[in-house]
């Protein structure tokens, strides 16, 4: 072409391709992007320095607004950072409801994904299937916790109380649903010729790529690249329950996916694993607080890092001996995968894989604006 | 290796402060001016993943911190890089020849803190939109008397002439 005219195209924050509150400016020469820049700060509520105005134990009432399909990973991430800056170690029961809830939240977060990557390839019957089921199992966290989308319930020290009677069983029973589900699922869309065309070859990432980039979570696993804060740096229950890194090779689309559904059913394991657990363990001990009102937590800095369904979630605290933190900040997932690597592997792509790499990376806007 | 063996092979580099905090993680403050050379001895060492560069405010100090996050995939090991830099104009250097996406780490604590990084091209607003005040991280900034100001002074409807 001798003479090239390219047109700035904006995407959201309001487009129903883009994964919450969030923009891209993407310039196009006829259907390929040749440039993007990622816009974040829609969502930006302050919550670092909120948290410098308020108590220890006040944290994860803000916190767990910092991402929204999975809320329960930065309730915990606080609550490692503060536990180990505190020297806190939480009753074995504790961890394990802690690990529960974790697993539970990747499968919520995991169903909302599914649906997203596949409405942007047009298959709009996933994302009702997968809202519809991620309501079973906030039905059973509002039994457990009170509350569906927003638990504040994982304090530092442990959770706030014991699982109910009878609460194993109704996860079990949830876990053969799902499992069943499942292969439902696979007909609908893992297996579905639309998705596999659309996207097995797009955007590949390769692991050289994702080492530089700082990429982690699904989409580093995605490359190769058996890294997993779970088995890294544990937490919870973690280093009791057994389970391998689960990796694909590709790094595109379809790896991506594929990787999450993988991980799907790695969870449903894990969840069986620890219910079995619970059922042996006496009941009643699951937290250690001091009093909440005068906790003071000793001066120095920690960071406590937790494997979300996006990637390394992790806060970094610093306290000077007060009644709350000096400073708390959060990592989110998504500060590598979602602005510079975005950016990057977008470049290339056709307009219509512009919202459909976002959905497969997992962006999760609220995470880089905090 | 094991953790004391890092200690003592971090303690090496001159100038150097390390203090084991606990299983896993280790603090090592070095001079403003060795931060970088720091980084790359770290990085040598096998702490090849940058997680995140935090930055603290030490008003009493008159201050800044910045705390290079890193972790060792192969050792499982964390340590934060501190270096101290002066309040009254902040000024870096940028670490984005060893990970490139320090960019967008050191872009927010420019906007957040307002410290400078010698190097970084990318040091546009990233989170806020029109912000004219101090950088709102830091801790002489007062949110409760900004909130005041800004959306107080807006009169309700009926109270308009």
């Amino acid at each position: 072409m001798s003479q090239t005219k390219t047109i700035d195209l904006f995407f959201g924050p309001q487009h129903p391709g883009i994964t919450g509150n969030f923009s891209v400016r993407v310039t196009v020469d006829g259907d390929t992007v040749v440039k993007a820049q990622v816009i974040p700060g829609f969502l930006h509520r302050g919550f670092e320095k909120l948290m410098e105005m308020r108590h220890w134990i006040q944290g994860p009432a803000l916190i767990c607004r910092i991402c929204v399909p999975d809320p329960d990973h930065s309730e915990t991430g606080y609550a490692t950072a503060v536990e180990r800056l505190a020297g806190i170690e939480v009753p074995e029961r504790g961890r394990y409801i802690r690990s529960l809830m974790l697993e539970m939240s990747r499968l919520s977060a995991y169903l909302f994904y599914f649906g997203g990557y596949a409405g942007s390839i047009g298959l709009y019957t996933v994302g009702q299937w997968g809202v519809g089921d991620r309501d079973y199992i906030l039905d059973l966290f509002e039994e457990l916790t009170g509350a569906r989308v927003y638990h504040i319930f994982n304090f530092p020290g442990g959770p706030r109380w014991d699982t109910p009677p009878g609460f194993e069983d109704k996860v079990d029973k949830l876990m053969d649903f799902l499992e069943k589900r499942l292969k439902e699922f696979d007909k609908l869309y893992f297996n579905n010729r639309v998705f596999i065309k659309r996207a097995r070859g797009t955007a590949p990432m390769t692991k050289a790529y994702a080492q530089k980039m700082e990429v982690t979570g699904p989409n580093a696993r995605a490359t190769g690249w058996a890294i997993d804060v779970r088995k890294d740096d544990p937490y919870a229950a973690y280093p009791d329950l057994d389970f391998d890194i689960i990796t694909q090779k590709e790094g595109d689309n379809y790896a991506r996916v594929i990787q999450r559904r993988m991980e799907f059913e790695q969870s449903i394991d894990l969840i069986r694993q620890i219910t079995r657990k619970l059922r042996k363990m006496p009941r009643g001990n699951v937290r250690v607080t001091p009093n909440p009102l005068h906790w003071k937590i000793p001066p120095g800095e920690a960071y406590g890092a937790v494997e979300s369904s996006k990637g390394e979630l992790g806060y970094y605290v610093v306290s000077d001996g007060g009644i709350g933190p000096y400073r708390m900040q959060a990592r989110g997932p998504s500060i590598s995968h979602g602005v510079q690597v975005y950016e990057e592997m977008v470049v290339g792509q056709r307009v219509a894989d512009v919202a459909a790499l976002m959905f497969s990376l997992d962006v999760c806007p609220p995470d880089i604006d905090r | 290796m094991s953790e004391q063996d890092f200690v003592e092979r971090m303690a090496k580099f001159p100038g150097s402060e390390v203090k084991l905090l606990r299983k896993g993680q280790i603090a090592m403050k070095v001079p403003a001016d060795k931060g970088h050379e720091a980084a790359e001895y770290l990085k040598k060492m096998g702490f090849t993943h940058l997680v995140a560069i935090e930055y603290v405010d030490w008003i009493k100090d008159n201050e800044f911190e910045l705390v290079y996050n890193l972790f060792s995939y192969s050792s499982k090991m964390r340590v934060f890089l501190k270096v101290r830099i002066s309040r009254d104009n902040p000024e870096y250097i940028t670490f984005m020849d060893l990970w490139p996406v320090a960019m967008t780490h050191e872009r927010e604590a420019h906007e957040m803190m307002g410290i400078k990084f010698k190097g970084n091209p990318n040091l546009t607003p990233f989170i806020l939109e029109d912000w004219k005040e101090i950088p709102p991280m830091r801790k002489d900034f007062d949110s409760r008397k900004f909130v005041k100001e800004k959306y107080d002074s807006i009169p309700f409807v009926e109270d308009e002439p």
